[in-house]
Parts: structure tokens; sequence; C-alpha cells
């Protein structure tokens, strides 16, 4: 079980992620949303013990109730690949040109698991299979080049299950990919969280593939997790209006948007930019950006409210209409 | 199939030439390279003697082969031992980073101050001239030329994000610089190490030159050269051979190293 309290990652005066919470239990399905520089791959890499050595971290960690603020590189190092998993964005770069692919994936076996040469094999064969690669025993022996994006990405997962971890972080693990192979990675770490009860931290800004992928969903903007609910309820009526905006601008390809002459409308969009890190404003870190901004959002930071059942969010607004 | 750059070419036959001729020693020469004969001494070329012969009566050719070996293999030695070390500080210094990088960094800067030539000879003076000495000497002045060239490549692999999937995966530094950083280091490395070939064949004649290298009989370009000093006026032909036998050497192994360069780093040609 992974427990993370108020924990917020620091650059200086930045501030990368704000006291989050979260906890994930065996065989969670859990998305997070959000755009670049929302925080969500540095919570990743926090769960990973891997957040860049100029940062600074406050709050707690847990993982199985062992706090890891005190824990070494090589603390880590053991935890790793065992209890928790990572793939990544593009799975070109995250495979190593000059290995074979069935090295990259028999090396944390050898080490960890302290498997001989022979029985590695056997077991990055299975694993191939498990993620659905078509000719195991010839693909081990190839280079990362001679693999098609989907397939470099199942080695990639079946790298990252290699050790059977009981959590496995996808960072946008389809965002490299077109449409079909990425709707077939998704089914594939759906599937495989289900059969080993593992559960899936899975990070992305398609709102389509985490519909698909997760059970419940984490909002986040700014650094701060703004709101958190069941998946399916959090998509169907968004509290937050960061969410709102965010579910406004996916492009639908049923029903294209016309203006008022039936012609194409823009897709509608969230009005400004992210501000850096430090630029972020002290209350709400939507304040600047929210269409129904209050005049003490972006001084005060807003409370928790609850929206619904198991539903959480943080925003003035919300606060104010649960108290009327 | 790509042009390949003209210095390669150039670099390459010239290396292959000396290489050759140094190969074919071991087996033949024309004459005993020892082999003296007073009374044919200052012999003009000949259908026997190629090339002539020395003060003593020895066949030149036979002695620019086998001195060709003899500076191949102490070129060899000391760019593989330096090669070695250098790299693995390198490594070692981009692996941990922090205050061993720069202590390692600072350290190589040091030795980048002094002038490689001139420490090598301070090296061999110090430790007595011979051969040995002369290749621990060149070892070292190449260790910091490698250890930079190392650290640079391996800092930029380490961003990589095979790296950080490594990592994730829970392998250690250690493992991580030998499986990953290495082999994707081995372009520039490999470069680096025929650049300095050329500069280690270039230092061996230097010491030799001084007497700090190879001792007599054996032979060398470097010896040669000082011993045909004397008889510039004499017989300027017998400094002329080995003088170009080391241009031959040092600019082929510098061209081989520069083609290879703009071969394995695309960016560089782009510049031309």
């Amino acid at each position: 079980m992974f427990d993370l309290t108020n924990l917020s990652v620091h650059f200086g005066p930045a501030t990368a992620l704000r006291e989050a919470s979260l906890t994930i239990r065996p065989g969670d399905r859990l998305g997070i949303v959000g755009e670049s520089g929302s925080g969500k791959s540095m919570l990743a890499l926090c769960l990973m013990g891997m957040a860049p050595e100029a940062a600074t971290l406050s709050g707690t960690l847990t993982i199985d109730g062992r706090d890891m603020a005190e824990a070494t590189e090589r603390d880590w190092q053991a935890l790793r690949a065992r209890r928790v998993a990572m793939i990544f964005q593009e799975p070109m770069a995250a495979l190593n040109p000059l290995s074979r692919v069935g090295d990259t994936v028999m090396d944390p076996l050898r080490l960890h698991l302290g498997l001989s040469k022979q029985a590695a094999r056997a077991r990055a064969l299975d694993l191939f299979a498990e993620v659905g690669i078509p000719d195991p025993a010839a693909r081990l022996r190839q280079f990362p080049h001679e693999l098609s994006g989907g397939q470099r990405q199942r080695v990639l997962i079946a790298l990252a299950l290699a050790c059977d971890p009981d959590l496995l972080i996808a960072d946008e693990p389809t965002t490299a990919l077109d449409a079909n192979v990425a709707l077939r990675i998704t089914d594939l770490l759906v599937r495989l969280s289900a059969e080993r009860n593992m559960a899936l931290l899975f990070i992305s800004h398609d709102l389509a593939a985490v519909a698909r992928a997760t059970s419940d969903i984490a909002v986040m903007y700014g650094g701060d997790i703004v709101e958190r609910g069941p998946t399916r309820a959090v998509l169907d009526s968004p509290a937050h209006p960061y969410t709102r905006g965010l579910l406004g601008a996916r492009p639908s390809a049923t029903s294209l948007p016309r203006d008022a002459n039936g012609k194409r409308a823009r897709l509608p969009t969230i009005p400004g930019t992210v501000p850096g890190m430090a630029e972020l404003p002290k209350g709400c870190r939507f304040a600047g950006r929210c269409p129904v901004e209050l005049p003490h959002c972006a001084s005060e930071r807003p409370a928790l409210t609850k929206p619904g059942p198991d539903r959480s969010a943080i925003c003035h607004v919300l606060s104010q209409e649960v108290s009327a | 199939m790509k042009r390949l750059p003209v210095n390669l070419l150039i670099g390459a036959a010239l290396v292959m030439l000396v290489i050759g001729a140094a190969a074919l020693s071991l087996i033949w020469t024309p004459h005993d390279y020892t082999d003296m004969n007073i009374r044919g001494k200052f012999g003009p070329p000949s259908e026997t003697h190629w090339l002539g012969t020395d003060q003593l009566g020895r066949d030149v050719v036979s002695q620019l082969m086998a001195a060709a070996r003899n500076s191949m293999a102490v070129a060899l030695a000391a760019v593989l031992i330096g090669g070695s070390i250098g790299t693995a500080l390198g490594l070692l210094a981009s692996a941990i980073g922090g205050w061993v990088e720069d202590l390692v960094m600072r350290i190589a800067d040091i030795g980048f101050a002094f002038p490689a030539l001139l420490f090598a000879i301070m090296l061999a003076a110090v430790f007595g001239p011979s051969l040995t000495n002369a290749i621990l000497a060149i070892s070292f002045i190449n260790i910091p030329v490698f250890a930079r060239v190392a650290r640079a490549s391996a800092n930029q692999i380490w961003t990589r994000e095979y790296v950080t999937a490594a990592q994730a995966a829970g392998l250690t530094r250690a493992a991580i610089s030998r499986d990953h950083i290495l082999p994707n280091i081995a372009a520039p490395i490999i470069v680096q190490a025929t650049i300095e070939f050329a500069v280690a064949i270039l230092a061996e004649a230097a010491l030799s030159y001084l007497g700090l290298g190879a001792q007599p009989p054996a032979p060398s370009w470097g010896r040669m050269l000082s011993e045909a000093q004397t008889l510039m006026y004499l017989a300027p032909q017998l400094a002329i051979y080995p003088g170009l036998c080391i241009v031959t050497a040092v600019l082929g192994f510098g061209l081989l190293g520069d083609g290879l360069r703009d071969v394995t780093d695309p960016r560089l040609v782009r510049e031309r």
C-alpha cells in the first residue's frame, strides 16, 4: 500500500507539487490527468524515489507502512521493480538502442530475483507472451529499432512487470502511439492490473484513455490535486472549474461544435496558459484563468469540499455553494 | 551509401600502410635490421638496399619497418592503458556526480595544464629511460584526455530516458554505467583513441629521440632521427626517412580520427 500525505515538492521558491495526499491500494486503478507542468510526473517520480536532486520534498510517503523519508538510494533500488515499476511516454527513447530488448528485460530479473541467465530468459519469454508480443523467442534477440512503437511499449511493460510489482506507474503510456495501438495498450494495462491484483497509476492527458483504464481519477493543476473521485462520476459531472474546462476542450468525433451560422466553431479552450511554477497564484492555482473566479481566490487557499459521494475538490466557489 | 569523408579515406590508407609495414616486419624484413656492414656504410639506394644503408651499413628499410612495429606497440599499449583508466574515471565521475565528479575533473584539469610531451619527458626522466617507462608516461598523459571525453559523453547519456527506465527497474549506477552508458559512449571514445594514437606515436618518437624511450639496439624512428642528426650534412636522407615515417603515421591516425568523428557525429558534418 502506498500512502502520500501532504507531499510537497519545491525547487527553491517554485512549487512543483503542493500537499498532495493519495492512497493507493492493491488493485486500484487511479488516473491522473492534467496539463504539462501540473505536477503529475513529479508525483510519479516521488513514488519511485526518483525526484530530481535539486528538489526539496516535504510531507510523508509511506510504502507498506514504512516511512520513506530516510530511505537511501540503495533502499529505493531494492524497492524499484519489485514494489513499484514504471513505464514511460516514449517507447523508443526508453529502450537502449544498443541493447537487445531481451537483455534489457532480463536485467532486473537477474539483479533483483537473482535468476540465472537461462531462468531469466525463460521468465522474459513468459512476460513477452503475457504482454502479447508475437513470436517472443525471436523478439528477445531483436534491437529496439526493429520493433514497432506498440511492440516497444509492450517490451517496456514486460520490463516493468518483470519482478511482479505491487504498483505500476504508466506515465503517458499511450501518448506516442497511434489511436488504435493506444487502445490496445490501455486494455492490456487494465487486464494486467486485474489479473495480478496490481495497482495501476495511469498518468495521461488523454481523457478517453483514462476513462477506459481507471476506476478513480485525480485531476491536477499547478501542483495541486484539484479534484478527485470515481472516474465516471467526475467525467460525467465535473465539479471543479478546471475539470469542466478540460472536458469542454475535448474534441468530439461525432458532434462537431457549430456556431450560429452553422460554421464549424472553434474548440472551446481554457483561456490563458499555465503560469510558470514560480508565478502560480498563492491561493487557488487556477485563479486568473478561472471563468467563475471570486475576489479572494488568488490569495486564499480553498478548502476541501465534497461535491458528491467519494468525491472531493478544492474550490472556493464550490465551498460557497455547499455552505449556502 | 553515403560517401565517406576524404580525410577518413586518406587517413585509413596511411594507417594501413604503417600497420601493414609493422605487421610484415614480424615475419619478414629485407634484411636483419641489426646486420652491420661497415664497408657498405652510407650506401645509396640499390636493388638489395632499397633506401640504402646507414652509418653502420644497416639496411634502412628493415630498420624503418622494425621501428614501425615498435612504435605501434608502444602507442597501442599506452592508449589502451591510459584510455581504460581515463574512461573508467570519467564514467565514475559521471555516475557519482557531486564532489567526486568535481575532484576527478579538477585533477584532470591539472593534468591538462602540463604540456603533455614535457610531462611524459619528465616522467620518463624521473623513472629512468626504458621502453616500459615510456609506455607508462604516455599512458599517464592520456588519462585526463579520456576522463574528460568519457565524462562529457556519459553525462549526456545519463539524461536519456532509457537510463531513467533502467533506474526505474532498480539497476544500480554501476550496472547502468556498464550496461547502458559505456556502449553508448563507445563512438566518441574510439574517435579519441584514434587521435591519441597519433599523439602517442609522436610522444614515443620524442622520448626515443631524447634517449628516454627505446634503447639500442631496439629500432625506433625517434632514435634513428637523433643518430642521423650528427650526420645531417653527410647523409641527410638518414634523417629524412624516419621523419617521413613519423609524419605519415601521425598524419594517418590524425586524419582517421577526424574522419571517424565526422562519420559518427552528424552535427559536425552539417557545420561544414
